[in-house]
């Protein structure tokens, strides 16, 4: 449905998104992973065609946006990372706002403001002005605004920064509904690897403007199966401990913890034995072991050697 | 368009304040200046030093306040008179002397030059009347000229260039002028950077998006911000006209001069906004260039005063000059359409080419 080729964006010799291809299958529901200053806005911005790349082509059912977008605005939604609504202006007032830009016929526009408000649970509040919000809220009318005119294609950059969990619930339930539900094909960018695991089929994990790795979550995650995550709780920290473990063999990573290490390392039974060992010499008492079951973020540290929030 | 100038209404409809606000300082400004600093005389004191300092003084006093109006003489003690100008109570004290005079002041203000001048042709007369009596009393000989003069062998009558009676300035309509149209310069620019607002809060991008096109989205910016800085004059003006009873000469004129001035200022605050690109940034610099405008325009003072070239040659730059002239025109001289055409075109030639660099500039960033 929606495709892009060698996208990429430079400024002033920078570049900041480098030969990225993505595709979008109707119904999807995609994510797009990666730390803050990864490329996802600068990326985003050039699908929606709100700016132009340096190279590379978005393609809409296979015909190209760049010179013409008119086709593709009509079918997206998109839902910016900063709240794009008049604070002076009511919820209804702002929907209302939007609706006629996007010329939503009359008769429907009001039908169509109180779904969507209803739909992201304000519709008690549709007089309050903007400002008068929560965070949580005004992010909740943000995603709103980009659902009046019905698109086909939403895609949302970073819609639960900064929010309280019961607004992020909402947003996350609101966004899985209308992919489940009213088969919206869904573009999620994140740096909330639990986010992208909830709502996504499919991921797309960048780092400084490329993409270092792309499938299902399982597929991402098999990424891991000749490793082990392992979380070890110390009776006390060492840097002298630490710096040991790192020189043991098979041992890829190894992270400090509030309670010990959490340990990336190639599937080795002898490990647990070698972790005594070391920790013996050291006078250290290991209190608990644990292999945990890997996750995104897992399979992000394997990638780039650094955690998404870093 | 429709959207965007309507959601513009909106906001104000909900927060009137600030138009009303700038519509009572324009009416303030105008009764304060307007009716104190030109229309009511000045004070200027003089003294004189040495053994004759009385003699001097009461000499030089007549002579200065006669067929004087609009400022008055008046003998002081020169410590008095010294400290006063130093603590800035006063412009100008003047010493006298024999034959000549001294002016203390503290800095170069344009109403000094007007008592200058007033000074020196009271002390050049005196100085031909003495020359021609040959002595330093020229009592008799005033009286003589006096006597001749009641019956003058030619007398010059002075009509305006229409034939009609010459019409003095006055000072009161030009500032009710500038100040109207120097407040209304701001609430433009506090409209018009709507659009670097929208910019920067995500909304522009979002109407982007949708099928409203780029001209729509200023178009619909910038004839709200023309629509109400129009209306603040017009209201200013209606309430002086109908109101105040202040004769503001014929409104169909003066308010085609507002309008253009209007599309003018909008163009020359999209301008500031394409430079700034940020809200923040322009509600920095553009309260900070907007009043230097009537200042150098010479807005505040009489025609005349303000004859720096490098100044006139920035406020030509400026409609906010071209706009009062304008309409001092046809205020004052009845002047009509076509004698109010020049000011008029370079207006619009400001706004032509001011718009164009604005929204190139704002765009520029965007690409």
């Amino acid at each position: 449905m929606l495709e892009t080729v060698k996208l990429t964006k430079s400024f002033k010799d920078k570049k900041v998104v480098d030969e990225i291809n993505l595709y979008l299958q109707t119904g999807e529901s995609v994510g797009l992973l990666g730390p803050n200053g990864a490329g996802k806005s600068t990326t985003i911005s050039m699908i929606a065609s709100l700016i132009k790349p340096t190279s590379g082509d978005v393609k809409l059912n296979g015909k190209s946006t760049i010179q013409n977008p008119s086709d593709l605005r009509k079918m997206l939604g998109v839902v910016p990372q900063e709240i794009a609504l008049y604070e002076e202006l009511s919820a209804y007032e702002n929907l209302k706002f939007f609706g006629k830009a996007y010329r939503v016929e009359k008769e429907t526009l009001e039908v169509r403001i109180q779904e969507v408000l209803d739909m992201v649970g304000l519709k008690d509040r549709q007089k309050e002005l903007i400002k008068t919000f929560s965070g949580g809220m005004k992010r909740r009318i943000n995603i709103a605004a980009a659902l009046l005119h019905n698109p086909k294609i939403l895609i949302l950059d970073e819609p639960t920064v900064g929010i309280d969990p019961q607004s992020r619930n909402h947003i996350l339930e609101t966004v899985r509904e209308l992919n489940q539900t009213q088969g919206t094909t869904v573009l999620y960018t994140s740096h909330y690897m639990e986010e992208v695991e909830q709502l996504c089929n499919r991921v797309y994990i960048m780092d400084h403007g490329k993409i270092i790795a792309t499938g299902s979550k399982e597929e991402l995650l098999s990424i891991l199966s000749s490793e082990d995550t392992i979380g070890v709780q110390l009776s006390k920290r060492s840097e002298a401990f630490t710096d040991k473990i790192k020189t043991l063999p098979d041992v890829l990573q190894v992270e400090q913890t509030s309670e010990g290490l959490r340990i990336m390392a190639k599937k080795n039974h002898h490990l647990l034995s070698s972790l005594v060992h070391a920790a013996e010499k050291e006078g250290i008492q290991i209190m608990n072991y644990k292999v945990e079951i890997p996750s995104l973020e897992d399979v992000f540290l394997h990638l780039t050697g650094k955690t998404l929030r870093d | 368009m429709y959207p965007v100038f309507y959601a513009q209404f909106l906001k104000d409809k909900r927060k009137p304040l600030l138009i009303l606000t700038f519509i009572g300082l324009s009416i303030l400004a105008t009764l304060i200046f307007g009716n104190s600093a030109w229309q009511t005389n000045t004070t200027v004191a003089v003294f004189a030093t040495g053994p004759n300092a009385e003699e001097i003084e009461q000499k030089w006093v007549k002579l200065l306040n006669k067929d004087n109006e609009n400022t008055e003489y008046v003998i002081s003690e020169e410590g008095e008179a010294r400290e006063q100008v130093r603590e800035g109570k006063r412009d100008i004290a003047i010493l006298l002397m024999e034959q000549d005079y001294r002016l203390i002041t503290a800095s170069d203000m344009p109403n000094i030059q007007l008592i200058e001048q007033e000074v020196h042709k009271v002390f050049t007369e005196e100085a031909q009347l003495q020359a021609i009596a040959g002595s330093a009393d020229t009592a008799e000989l005033r009286e003589e000229i006096d006597r001749y003069l009641e019956k003058p062998p030619l007398t010059v009558k002075i009509k305006s260039v229409n034939g009609g009676e010459l019409t003095s300035h006055n000072m009161g309509t030009q500032l009710l002028f500038g100040f109207t149209l120097f407040i209304a310069m701001f609430t433009i620019g506090f409209k018009v950077n709507g659009i670097n607002a929208d910019k920067v809060s995500g909304v522009w991008n979002r109407l982007n998006l949708s099928p409203v096109s780029k001209t729509n989205m200023y178009t619909g910016h910038l004839l709200y911000s023309f629509f109400i800085g129009f209306f603040q004059m017009a209201a200013v003006f209606l309430i002086f006209e109908y109101v105040m009873n202040y004769e503001i000469g014929p409104l169909s004129l003066i308010l085609t001069i507002a309008a253009v001035f209007t599309l003018s200022s909008v163009s020359l605050a999209m301008l500031v906004a394409g430079f700034t690109k940020t809200p923040e940034k322009f509600n920095m610099v553009y309260p900070s260039v907007i009043p230097i405008i009537p200042i150098i325009s010479g807005v505040y003072v009489p025609p005349g005063v303000m004859d720096n070239p490098v100044f006139t040659f920035i406020a030509d730059l400026f409609p906010m000059g071209y706009a009062v002239e304008a309409m001092m025109d046809a205020a004052l001289f009845g002047a009509d359409w076509s004698e109010i055409m020049l000011p008029v075109s370079l207006m619009l030639l400001i706004a032509v080419i001011y718009m164009g660099i604005g929204i190139n500039l704002g765009e520029r960033s965007r690409r």
